[in-house]
């Protein structure tokens, strides 16, 4: 009889302990993979709150008053528009959707207005990112709520700014910012406009997880600004990123405590069951001893048993989790719901992970079948 | 075939140390049927054990076919005792999940000889349990599962056979059945050492030893077959 025959018909045979051994590790993995499908979905959806509400990382000259910054909104310092390549073309950034503009105030129309030249977002070389922010051609302006109002302006209208003449591309919705009494242009038009070529005042971006650490963001985002930028600063909109920070801190703490938990549990409840169907077995393994079987042949029996309830627990317990994740996701995360699906990348883990776990659970009673004196089972039965 | 040279066997227990067996000699000749008797805790089942190289002793030598089973390492000792000795117990000791021929053939892996599932089911044909070869130990009759078990113990076909207590849980029909099996082994050349605290096997038997007090003792009737 081949020892993969014997584990089969004994988990035929102790459906109950089998089954029980199987809910514990499927149990475990349906958690595990319900846990990391949702985590991943967090992530997601935190990314794409973040997103949505704005670049909150602006990186400006070094020599930038920060006192004037806050008070006109802009900073007075220029810098070369390089310095946006420059920064792109780094690796293992936190910065992304970089946005390199140059901000003036200007009247216009007896008005205060924020003229801003924008030119296309630029994404660092290791990312491909879609864009966040709006592209405004050449010989076109993006006009604020406000800026469009009395007189009343509309997309093709003809504008003129600073003495040159404007094809209106758009018009913002209202925004309750300062983005409502801008005008948007091309970075390189703006230039031409506020005669300086190749400045830029300000690089927008987004902070971004991609390489994360335990340590502060912004003392992370200035480390490496200085490292690539020593000309430059950058300040953070701390109440976007302290909210987008916290969201996924907590569903990662979450599962820092709760995981371990559920994992410790369940391989708790396979070891004893494990232990009690030796315990079951004694005669088994006496007589088996007595036939002239190894302490190989008796491990393999039972480590044998638990890579089979492994390999069963982690399929059911990857539908089940991806099950939970893919009914229950869309609920919870209103704006990405809809991205979640099964991770089939994590069924091989899962499977890995599962046969792993049975096997340590199972460790101490397969040492205790091992190690038993098969002269007690035979006498003692 | 048997050779016991000062056998003993000492069991330490937390209160006190139970000296089982006592420098116990024993021969056994190839071809011989010994009955051992003894009463209810007298060693009966330890000896066999110590014999079968299941339980080192505390002191002392067993030979077993020519061969110091004690110096053998565990597993040199497991492949002995599936060539070499066959087991049969009182509560038979039957893989549960197993059925009449799987149990029977468990024993053929270890063999260095593999035995076939054409030899097993002679031998179920032999012990009358043909027509139960499919079916598991909880559906068979307490002489069927000792028959079942004794077939396990004669598939590999070793000379030794060690027996404990073999009749204990069977009606005095199915006894003599499993007696008679043991017998024709021994008729066909095999030996026997059988453990007991009744009478049955003891017209079968060349010699009745008495266990008792740890030690061997020619048993005061002697020889009970000429």
């Amino acid at each position: 009889m081949r020892t993969p025959v014997l584990i089969f018909k004994e988990l035929m045979h102790s459906r109950l302990n089998s089954a029980l051994s199987l809910l514990g590790v499927a149990v475990a993995v349906t958690l595990w993979v319900f846990f990391f499908t949702a985590g991943e979905a967090s992530r997601r959806e935190t990314t794409r709150l973040t997103r949505n509400m704005g670049l909150n990382l602006r990186i400006v000259h070094r020599q930038t008053d920060l006192d004037t910054f806050w008070v006109t909104g802009f900073s007075d310092q220029t810098m070369p528009e390089e310095y946006v390549r420059r920064l792109a073309a780094q690796t293992g950034l936190n910065y992304a959707h970089l946005l390199p503009t140059l901000r003036q105030r200007i009247r216009w129309r007896d008005r205060d207005a924020i003229l801003v030249g924008i030119l296309p977002e630029v994404s660092p070389v290791d990312r491909r990112e879609s864009s966040m922010s709006l592209a405004v051609p050449r010989g076109t302006v993006c006009l604020g709520y406000q800026m469009a109002l009395a007189p009343k302006l509309g997309k093709g209208d003809t504008i003129e700014l600073l003495g040159k003449s404007f094809v209106v591309g758009s018009c913002l919705p209202e925004s309750g910012s300062d983005q409502d009494v801008s005008i948007f242009g091309h970075l390189h038009d703006v230039q031409d406009l506020l005669g300086m070529p190749g400045r830029i005042n300000e690089i927008r971006a987004l902070n971004c997880v991609c390489f994360d650490s335990d340590r502060d963001a912004l003392d992370v985002l200035r480390e490496q600004l200085a490292r690539v930028l020593p000309e430059a600063q950058v300040v953070q909109i701390r109440s976007i990123a302290e909210a987008r920070e916290k969201q996924r801190r907590m569903v990662e703490d979450y599962l820092a405590i709760v995981l371990p938990f559920v994992l410790v549990t369940c391989a708790m409840w396979v070891g004893l069951l494990m232990m009690i169907n030796v315990r079951q077995r004694r005669s088994e393994i006496g007589i088996l001893r007595a036939l002239g079987h190894g302490s190989g042949t008796i491990a393999s029996l039972f480590l044998g048993k638990a890579a089979a309830v492994g390999v069963a627990g982690a399929v059911v317990g990857f539908g089940l989790g991806t099950g939970l994740a893919l009914i229950y996701g869309p609920g919870v995360f209103k704006t990405t719901g809809n991205m979640i699906q099964p991770m089939y990348e994590w069924l091989g883990w899962s499977v890995v992970a599962a046969v792993a776990f049975s096997a340590v659970a199972a460790a101490i009673p397969t040492a205790f079948a091992v190690t038993q004196d098969p002269a007690v089972a035979l006498r003692d039965d | 075939m048997v050779h016991l040279e000062d056998v003993s066997k000492v069991f330490h227990t937390r209160r006190r140390e139970l000296k089982v067996l006592d420098a116990v000699r024993l021969e056994v000749k190839p071809g011989e049927f010994v009955v051992v008797r003894g009463p209810s805790g007298s060693g009966k089942t330890t000896l066999l054990l110590v014999l079968g190289g299941m339980l080192r002793p505390t002191d002392g030598r067993v030979v077993v076919n020519g061969c110091d089973v004690y110096a053998l390492s565990a597993r040199e000792r497991a492949g002995f005792r599936a060539e070499n000795i066959g087991f049969v117990f009182q509560m038979f000791h039957l893989v549960s999940y197993l059925t009449v021929l799987e149990n029977v053939l468990l024993a053929a892996a270890t063999a260095g000889r593999r035995a076939s599932r054409t030899e097993a089911r002679a031998l179920l044909q032999h012990l009358r349990l043909a027509d139960r070869e499919h079916h598991k130990p909880s559906e068979l009759s307490v002489g069927e599962r000792q028959r079942t078990a004794m077939a396990r113990a004669l598939l590999n076909r070793p000379p030794l056979i060690l027996a404990d207590e073999p009749t204990g849980n069977l009606d005095p029909d199915n006894a003599a059945e499993a007696i008679n099996v043991l017998n024709v082994f021994h008729r066909d050349g095999g030996t026997v050492i059988l453990v007991t605290h009744g009478t049955a096997a003891d017209r079968y038997a060349d010699r009745v030893l008495h266990l008792q007090g740890g030690h061997i003792e020619q048993s005061p009737g002697g020889p009970s077959r000429p």
